[in-house]
Protein backbone atom coordinates (compact mmCIF):
# COMPACT_ATOMS: atom_id res chain seq x y z
CA UNK A 1 0.00 0.00 0.00
CA UNK A 2 1.40 3.18 -0.81
CA UNK A 3 -0.34 6.86 -0.38
CA UNK A 4 -1.34 9.34 -2.93
CA UNK A 5 -3.08 12.28 -3.05
CA UNK A 6 -5.38 12.85 -6.43
CA UNK A 7 -6.43 16.62 -7.15
CA UNK A 8 -8.97 16.71 -10.26
CA UNK A 9 -11.05 19.27 -11.51
CA UNK A 10 -14.76 18.70 -12.47
CA UNK A 11 -15.85 21.06 -14.92
CA UNK A 12 -18.47 24.05 -12.96
CA UNK A 13 -21.07 23.37 -15.86
CA UNK A 14 -21.86 20.07 -13.88
CA UNK A 15 -24.85 20.64 -11.36
CA UNK A 16 -24.20 20.04 -7.41
CA UNK A 17 -26.10 16.70 -7.22
CA UNK A 18 -23.79 15.48 -10.36
CA UNK A 19 -20.96 16.86 -8.82
CA UNK A 20 -21.82 15.16 -5.50
CA UNK A 21 -22.44 11.83 -7.94
CA UNK A 22 -19.11 11.90 -9.58
CA UNK A 23 -17.42 12.79 -6.10
CA UNK A 24 -18.75 9.50 -4.81
CA UNK A 25 -18.19 7.39 -7.77
CA UNK A 26 -14.73 8.13 -7.55
CA UNK A 27 -14.03 7.63 -4.39
CA UNK A 28 -16.30 4.31 -4.45
CA UNK A 29 -13.79 3.34 -7.60
CA UNK A 30 -11.37 3.65 -5.29
CA UNK A 31 -12.72 1.61 -2.33
CA UNK A 32 -13.70 -1.09 -4.92
CA UNK A 33 -10.13 -1.80 -5.95
CA UNK A 34 -8.73 -1.83 -2.30
CA UNK A 35 -7.91 1.58 -1.71
CA UNK A 36 -8.60 3.27 1.57
CA UNK A 37 -9.77 7.02 1.40
CA UNK A 38 -7.96 9.27 4.42
CA UNK A 39 -9.73 12.61 3.53
CA UNK A 40 -11.69 13.88 0.42
CA UNK A 41 -11.37 17.66 0.71
CA UNK A 42 -13.67 20.08 -1.27
CA UNK A 43 -12.46 23.05 0.65
CA UNK A 44 -10.91 24.53 -2.94
CA UNK A 45 -14.35 24.43 -4.48
CA UNK A 46 -14.53 27.05 -7.82
CA UNK A 47 -11.19 28.04 -8.24
CA UNK A 48 -9.93 30.05 -11.09
CA UNK A 49 -7.89 28.15 -13.63
CA UNK A 50 -3.88 29.76 -14.17
CA UNK A 51 -4.99 28.91 -18.22
CA UNK A 52 -8.48 27.86 -20.26
CA UNK A 53 -8.89 24.71 -20.58
CA UNK A 54 -11.53 23.56 -23.09
CA UNK A 55 -12.05 27.14 -23.12
CA UNK A 56 -13.65 27.22 -19.48
CA UNK A 57 -11.54 29.09 -17.21
CA UNK A 58 -13.18 28.11 -13.94
CA UNK A 59 -12.87 24.43 -12.37
CA UNK A 60 -14.14 22.80 -9.30
CA UNK A 61 -11.31 21.13 -7.47
CA UNK A 62 -11.15 18.28 -5.29
CA UNK A 63 -8.53 16.76 -3.22
CA UNK A 64 -8.12 13.02 -2.25
CA UNK A 65 -5.90 11.63 -0.33
CA UNK A 66 -5.50 7.90 -0.26
CA UNK A 67 -3.82 4.65 -0.14
CA UNK A 68 -4.04 1.88 -2.01
CA UNK A 69 -1.82 -0.74 -3.51
CA UNK A 70 -0.06 0.23 -6.92
CA UNK A 71 -2.10 -0.83 -9.81
CA UNK A 72 -4.89 1.52 -8.68
CA UNK A 73 -3.37 5.19 -9.83
CA UNK A 74 -3.56 3.36 -13.34
CA UNK A 75 -7.09 2.29 -13.31
CA UNK A 76 -8.53 5.17 -11.70
CA UNK A 77 -6.60 7.60 -14.27
CA UNK A 78 -7.77 5.92 -17.27
CA UNK A 79 -11.65 6.11 -15.87
CA UNK A 80 -10.84 10.03 -15.13
CA UNK A 81 -9.67 10.31 -18.66
CA UNK A 82 -12.59 8.88 -19.91
CA UNK A 83 -14.90 11.16 -17.74
CA UNK A 84 -15.47 14.46 -20.00
CA UNK A 85 -16.54 16.08 -16.82
CA UNK A 86 -13.11 15.87 -15.74
CA UNK A 87 -11.05 18.40 -16.73
CA UNK A 88 -7.83 17.73 -15.32
CA UNK A 89 -6.63 15.23 -13.01
CA UNK A 90 -3.03 14.55 -11.30
CA UNK A 91 -2.38 11.66 -9.18
CA UNK A 92 0.74 11.83 -7.12
CA UNK A 93 2.75 9.49 -4.98
CA UNK A 94 3.44 10.62 -0.93
CA UNK A 95 6.86 10.07 -0.40
CA UNK A 96 7.55 9.69 3.46
CA UNK A 97 10.26 11.63 4.76
CA UNK A 98 13.28 9.09 5.05
CA UNK A 99 17.36 10.23 5.37
CA UNK A 100 19.03 8.90 2.49
CA UNK A 101 22.26 9.82 4.69
CA UNK A 102 24.10 6.96 6.61
CA UNK A 103 25.81 7.80 9.64
CA UNK A 104 29.26 8.02 8.95
CA UNK A 105 31.20 4.69 9.95
CA UNK A 106 33.82 5.94 11.93
CA UNK A 107 34.71 2.19 13.15
CA UNK A 108 36.09 0.67 9.93
CA UNK A 109 38.39 3.27 9.24
CA UNK A 110 41.47 2.44 11.07
CA UNK A 111 40.79 -1.70 9.26
CA UNK A 112 40.03 0.43 5.88
CA UNK A 113 43.45 2.28 6.24
CA UNK A 114 46.16 -0.98 5.55
CA UNK A 115 43.64 -1.86 2.82
CA UNK A 116 44.35 1.64 1.03
CA UNK A 117 47.90 1.89 1.74
CA UNK A 118 48.17 -1.77 0.09
CA UNK A 119 46.19 -1.09 -3.09
CA UNK A 120 47.34 2.12 -4.50
CA UNK A 121 51.41 0.18 -3.75
CA UNK A 122 49.76 -2.83 -6.57
CA UNK A 123 48.45 -0.36 -9.30
CA UNK A 124 51.06 1.71 -9.29
CA UNK A 125 53.99 -1.14 -9.65
CA UNK A 126 52.39 -1.64 -13.53
CA UNK A 127 52.43 1.99 -14.05
CA UNK A 128 55.82 2.21 -12.95
CA UNK A 129 56.62 -0.19 -15.29
CA UNK A 130 55.24 0.60 -18.08
CA UNK A 131 57.08 4.38 -18.65
CA UNK A 132 60.09 2.64 -17.79
CA UNK A 133 59.05 -0.01 -20.62
CA UNK A 134 58.77 2.91 -22.92
CA UNK A 135 61.89 5.03 -21.52
CA UNK A 136 64.45 1.97 -22.45
CA UNK A 137 63.27 2.06 -25.78
CA UNK A 138 63.92 5.70 -26.34
CA UNK A 139 67.32 5.79 -24.53
CA UNK A 140 69.42 4.45 -22.10
CA UNK A 141 68.86 0.64 -20.67
CA UNK A 142 71.53 1.03 -18.51
CA UNK A 143 70.09 3.74 -16.55
CA UNK A 144 66.50 2.28 -16.51
CA UNK A 145 68.09 -1.54 -15.21
CA UNK A 146 69.53 0.22 -11.77
CA UNK A 147 66.26 1.46 -10.63
CA UNK A 148 64.52 -2.06 -11.25
CA UNK A 149 66.78 -3.10 -9.19
CA UNK A 150 66.78 -1.10 -6.61
CA UNK A 151 63.25 -1.78 -6.64
CA UNK B 1 27.71 27.84 6.83
CA UNK B 2 27.66 29.19 3.21
CA UNK B 3 27.33 32.80 4.16
CA UNK B 4 31.03 32.50 5.70
CA UNK B 5 32.19 30.62 2.82
CA UNK B 6 31.69 33.33 0.57
CA UNK B 7 33.40 35.81 2.61
CA UNK B 8 36.10 33.92 3.08
CA UNK B 9 36.62 33.92 -0.29
CA UNK B 10 39.32 36.37 -1.78
CA UNK B 11 36.82 38.55 -3.78
CA UNK B 12 37.65 38.44 -7.90
CA UNK B 13 39.18 41.36 -8.85
CA UNK B 14 36.68 44.35 -10.03
CA UNK B 15 33.24 44.76 -9.08
CA UNK B 16 31.33 44.36 -6.08
CA UNK B 17 30.46 40.84 -5.22
CA UNK B 18 26.76 40.92 -4.04
CA UNK B 19 26.13 39.29 -0.63
CA UNK B 20 25.65 34.68 -1.28
CA UNK B 21 22.47 33.49 -1.72
CA UNK B 22 20.89 31.82 1.23
CA UNK B 23 18.09 28.77 0.33
CA UNK B 24 15.09 30.19 1.07
CA UNK B 25 13.32 26.38 1.98
CA UNK B 26 16.86 25.23 3.89
CA UNK B 27 15.96 28.71 6.00
CA UNK B 28 12.55 27.82 6.28
CA UNK B 29 13.48 23.84 7.16
CA UNK B 30 11.13 22.43 4.50
CA UNK B 31 11.25 19.14 4.01
CA UNK B 32 8.69 19.09 0.98
CA UNK B 33 7.93 21.10 -1.32
CA UNK B 34 4.23 21.34 -1.84
CA UNK B 35 2.91 21.95 -5.52
CA UNK B 36 -0.26 23.13 -4.12
CA UNK B 37 1.32 25.93 -2.24
CA UNK B 38 0.74 27.87 -5.40
CA UNK B 39 2.32 31.65 -3.41
CA UNK B 40 5.08 30.10 -2.54
CA UNK B 41 5.61 28.80 -5.31
CA UNK B 42 4.85 32.04 -7.82
CA UNK B 43 7.79 33.56 -5.71
CA UNK B 44 10.38 31.41 -7.48
CA UNK B 45 8.98 32.38 -11.02
CA UNK B 46 9.58 35.45 -13.05
CA UNK B 47 6.54 37.78 -14.28
CA UNK B 48 6.27 35.21 -17.54
CA UNK B 49 5.76 32.24 -15.39
CA UNK B 50 9.52 30.93 -15.89
CA UNK B 51 10.98 29.07 -12.85
CA UNK B 52 14.10 31.22 -12.22
CA UNK B 53 17.47 29.82 -12.25
CA UNK B 54 19.41 29.11 -8.76
CA UNK B 55 21.82 31.61 -9.71
CA UNK B 56 18.64 34.08 -9.13
CA UNK B 57 16.77 32.57 -6.83
CA UNK B 58 19.43 31.42 -4.57
CA UNK B 59 18.25 27.88 -3.90
CA UNK B 60 20.24 25.00 -3.30
CA UNK B 61 20.67 22.06 -5.75
CA UNK B 62 18.12 19.37 -3.58
CA UNK B 63 15.38 22.22 -3.31
CA UNK B 64 15.41 23.69 -6.92
CA UNK B 65 14.68 20.08 -8.19
CA UNK B 66 12.13 19.73 -5.95
CA UNK B 67 10.82 23.02 -6.54
CA UNK B 68 10.58 22.77 -10.18
CA UNK B 69 8.76 19.47 -9.61
CA UNK B 70 6.20 21.34 -7.57
CA UNK B 71 6.14 24.09 -10.21
CA UNK B 72 5.74 21.64 -13.32
CA UNK B 73 2.97 19.49 -11.02
CA UNK B 74 1.06 23.04 -9.79
CA UNK B 75 0.97 23.94 -13.94
CA UNK B 76 -0.02 20.40 -15.23
CA UNK B 77 -3.50 21.04 -12.57
CA UNK B 78 -3.84 24.82 -13.75
CA UNK B 79 -2.49 26.00 -10.70
CA UNK B 80 0.14 28.22 -12.40
CA UNK B 81 0.16 29.36 -15.51
CA UNK B 82 2.78 27.57 -18.32
CA UNK B 83 3.13 30.82 -19.98
CA UNK B 84 1.71 34.65 -18.77
CA UNK B 85 1.86 36.82 -22.01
Amino acid sequence: MNRYEMIYIIDTGLEETARKELIEKVSALIEANGGEIEKVDETWGKRRLAYAIDYKTEGWYVLVNFKAPAELPRELERNLQINENVLRYLVVKLVEKRSNVKPRANKPAPLGAPDEITAPVDDEAPVQEAPAAEAAVEAAPVEEAAPADAE
Amino acid sequence: MSEERGERRPRPRGGRRPRRKVCNFCVDKIEYIDYKDVNRLRRFTNERGKILPRRMSGNCAKHQRQLSEAIKRARAIALMPYTVD
